[in-house]
């Protein structure tokens, strides 16, 4: 295979073709398959090298507005119904044409961020380990791990017996919960697994406080996560989440770095960088297509990813992002808020370039696209 | 890339703007063909690349 691949590089390079190595990749996977000699394979290299160059748009063309034709084309036949995840029990992702407009307004607080994490080569079958992981990631709190639990009212005190299974359960260390029994609770007796508590001032109302208080206090976890649900997947086991902390979980131990994912374009951007988060746009937003049955083009939807991160930031597309942050003071007065940009031009003294499309339409000349965006002039001899 | 090879704009502006001059008067540089159309005489001094007009990158 190996071999091919350098052979097809070679050719590849003698016909002087520009290919993505995806492509080297298969036209050797073709060779392998049909045992392809020379002049065949450079036939094929040929072919694939025209039907690659027709496929280019040529410059000049539109393909802004293709591209919001495309993805807003099959918008409009989504269902406004959000359902519940297939597949995964319980967990519950926003879907459809809502996903898809958090995706383009980059909204930082997207309703439900979940996470899929993955196991590197040597953990992902066992179960015991990723189960660990899981519950550690997972939020639990006194109440999970209770057997008995009382409010003593005669004594004025809040008896808790933990249930020593239930911790083996869910793999939690007994002297860890109990430091943190500790640390929060500063004046609580402990007996082996029995936990008492004596409110501060000796009142009912105090009390019924306390109870509450021991019943919800954090024993293990990640910050911001919640439930977590266990599956199997093909040959490995995956964890997914309700809630999302990339960073956090990143640095768990075992954890494949690669695959392990969120939802979260925002956090994906802070953890990873820009082009991870252009990637996770573009991934988010063609599986919420997918999902619906709706095919659109990637490279429609590339455009829309790259639009939005070229500066450096996820920006919206929108008053507040793109449309917003236009150079031409006609071009964002068109869109939302005409008067407002119209005046804070005029007072800033803004100059209009007219190098865009809306502000020549505006002032009623030839655009720049298309036949519009050439210029000609005289050969001079 | 130095691709020598015109967009389909640039030969319709091409083609428009040759047309334009021919229709005014200007000399042809090729043999007429049977039509008369200055954009069919266009066309044609496009493919024998006689056009003395000049793309503006």
């Amino acid at each position: 295979m190996q071999e091919t691949i350098e052979k097809v590089t070679k050719v590849v390079k003698k016909k002087r073709a520009k290919f993505p190595e995806s492509y080297i990749h298969d036209i050797a996977l073709a060779a392998e398959r049909h045992d392809l000699d020379d002049d065949e394979l450079d036939e094929l290299v040929r072919r694939v090298k025209r039907a690659y160059e027709r496929a280019k748009v040529e410059k000049g063309e539109a393909v802004g507005t293709v591209a919001a034709q495309s993805v807003g084309e099959p918008g409009t036949q989504m269902t406004m119904r959000t359902f519940h995840y297939a597949g995964v029990a319980e967990l519950n992702v926003t879907l459809g044409l809502p996903r898809l407009i958090e995706i383009v307004d980059a909204r930082k607080k997207i309703s439900t961020p979940t996470m899929a994490i993955y196991f590197e080569d040597e953990f992902k079958n066992d179960e015991e380990f990723v189960r660990t992981i899981a519950n550690k990631i997972g939020k639990s709190n006194v109440n999970d791990i209770l057997q008995d639990f009382h409010v003593n009212f005669a004594e004025m005190n809040v008896v808790a017996e933990l249930d020593e299974t239930k911790i083996k359960d869910k793999r939690l260390d007994f002297t860890d919960i109990i430091n943190r029994v500790e640390k929060t609770f500063k004046k609580a007796q402990i007996d082996n697994n029995i936990l008492s508590f004596v409110p501060s001032k000796s009142n009912i109302r105090e009390l019924r406080l306390l109870a509450d208080k021991v019943r919800d206090l954090q024993i293990s976890g990640v910050k911001n996560i919640g439930k977590v649900v266990i599956r199997k997947e093909e040959d490995e086991w995956v964890i997914h989440t309700e809630g999302s902390n990339l960073g956090a979980v990143l640095k768990m131990e075992g954890v494949d770095k690669v695959r392990t994912t969120t939802n979260d374009i925002h956090e994906v951007e802070k953890v990873l960088g820009i082009e991870a988060a252009r990637n996770a746009i573009i991934h988010e937003a063609q599986r919420t297509m997918d999902e619906q049955g709706l095919t659109v083009d990637v490279r429609h939807i590339m455009l829309v990813a790259d639009m939005m991160t070229a500066d450096g930031s996820v920006k919206s597309i929108g008053r507040h992002g793109i449309s917003g942050e236009k150079a031409s003071v006609l071009a964002r007065a068109s869109f939302e808020e005409t008067g407002k940009h119209l005046l804070r031009a005029s007072i800033r003294g803004e100059i209009d370039h007219l190098t865009g499309i809306i502000e020549n339409i505006i002032i009623g000349q030839p655009i720049p696209l298309g036949t519009g965006s050439v210029g000609v002039v005289m050969k001079h001899k | 890339m130095a691709s020598s090879k015109l967009t389909r704009f640039e030969k319709a502006r091409i083609i428009g703007a040759r047309a334009l001059q021919l229709s005014m008067g200007a000399t042809p540089l090729v043999d007429i063909p049977k039509s008369l159309d200055p954009i069919d005489i266009a066309t044609l001094e496009l493919k024998k690349k006689v056009i003395p007009l000049d793309i503006r990158k």
